[in-house]
């Protein structure tokens, strides 16, 4: 899963269609638009332009916290922050897209879990500068305790570059997730592949 | 679903507890909450949304969000009102169905004509005086714009914009359908006694 950088209304200005465009068939992801800088009015036209692109390749664009613009838009799924909208209440409204969410302990997973949401984003795994100022991070273990409690898919994100993804993925993980790794477009699809020819098939 | 005429409509402002600020506008007679919180998180917008709601229902007074057509969408709420930042109308008309009331901010003719079209209930027009409680680069339109911008959307407007006791009455005479106010309630010792006294006021 690919985390776009959240500086779209900033320095990366232009970033997340570069990324959208550079996304290869052969390696379908979740592609997260994730851009809490941007104005409603700019994040529905950006999603709006890209969601076919995603389409197109294969993947899926999901939309970070807004239900709204993740249905005008086209995209495939809506991915919850913690402090969202409960999410229960956004699966019954989600029209059939795919909701995951982002959990940051047990019990969050667990409840997320019992929602019914397709998919649960646990983290941060390994250390990573923009986590950082939250605290420690969570560790493999605790990636485990949480794959092992809940039936729902869980994505590994936070510091989880190409050569840890495999740890990732035995401790029970489905995939991994990602944001800094995938910053320069014109590499993403060699990025991709590494990822992949770390991860089983 | 029709704007009611001489109508008060109270939107949250970014400090106070908007339900309870909601509990004391309706008593002084508002006919229209709408939630406004730019930076909250959806958790919080939605359990605020679902108890003014429901004080809203109370007294037959409608329920809008601001912006979050996500948060209408799962608490049900009479409609959003969007601002020339927010989601395209025409999206949200889409999302919520043709039951919704669906407000857009306008502030000149062409805004006003592009919102009819795009599927709006009412127009919010202004600014129309000088206001604080937003960031308004552009001049006040004032009352005179007011005829101009209504009959290039042909929908009810809503007034907005420094709008208090003084001017309320010269709003409706000069063509508004009701008024929006933020600080003129919520900045008030007493905002059930504020919404009441503009209440009278614009029905005057």
């Amino acid at each position: 899963m690919i985390v776009s950088s959240g500086g779209e209304h900033l320095a990366h200005r232009g970033l997340v269609l570069k990324q959208a465009r550079a996304l290869p068939l052969s390696a379908p992801v979740i592609f997260q638009v994730r851009e809490k800088g941007l104005d409603s009015a700019s994040l529905w036209t950006l999603c709006s332009q890209i969601a076919p692109v995603i389409d197109d390749a294969g993947s899926i664009l999901a939309v970070n916290d807004r239900l709204d613009i993740a249905l005008a838009s086209g995209a495939g799924a809506v991915h919850l922050p913690e402090s969202s909208c409960p999410a229960d209440v956004i699966r019954k409204a989600a029209r059939g897209l795919l909701t995951g969410q982002s959990v940051h302990s047990k019990t969050a997973a667990l409840n997320a879990s019992s929602a019914g949401l397709d998919y649960l984003l646990f983290g941060p795994v390994f250390h990573t500068p923009s986590k950082a100022p939250f605290g420690p991070p969570q560790g493999l273990e605790k990636l485990r305790e949480i794959c092992e409690k809940v039936r729902t898919p869980v994505f590994a994100v936070g510091g989880v570059t190409h050569d840890k993804a495999l740890a990732c993925i035995e401790c029970g993980a489905w995939g991994v997730a990602a944001l800094t790794p995938f910053l320069d477009a014109g590499s993403l699809p060699d990025t991709i592949n590494r990822y992949l020819s770390y991860l089983p098939s | 679903m029709n704007l009611p005429r001489r109508l008060l409509c109270v939107i949250t402002d970014e400090e106070s507890d908007p339900v309870e600020l909601a509990r004391q506008a309706l008593e002084g007679g508002a006919g229209m909450m709408q939630l406004r919180r730019k930076k909250a998180s959806g958790r919080d917008l939605f359990h605020w949304a679902l108890r003014i709601q429901e004080l809203c229902r109370e007294r037959e007074a409608l329920f809008i969000v601001n912006d979050r057509v996500d948060i209408a969408l799962a608490m049900h709420a009479d409609g959003v009102h969007l601002g020339q930042q927010d989601m395209p109308a025409a999206a949200a008309r889409a999302l919520l169905g043709p039951g919704a009331m669906i407000g857009v901010s306008v502030s000149c003719e062409e805004e006003a004509a592009k919102a009819a079209a795009d599927g709006a209930s009412y127009i919010g027009v202004g600014h129309i005086f000088p206001t604080y409680s937003k960031n308004k680069p552009s001049p006040p339109i004032g009352t005179a714009a007011i005829k101009p911008i209504r009959n290039a959307a042909q929908l009810p407007v809503i007034a907005i914009g420094g709008i208090d006791l003084d001017n309320s009455a010269e709003v409706i005479r000069a063509g508004a359908s009701g008024i929006a106010v933020i600080s003129a309630v919520s900045d008030s010792d007493d905002p059930a006694a504020a919404a009441r006294e503009l209440v009278r006021r614009i029905r005057q």
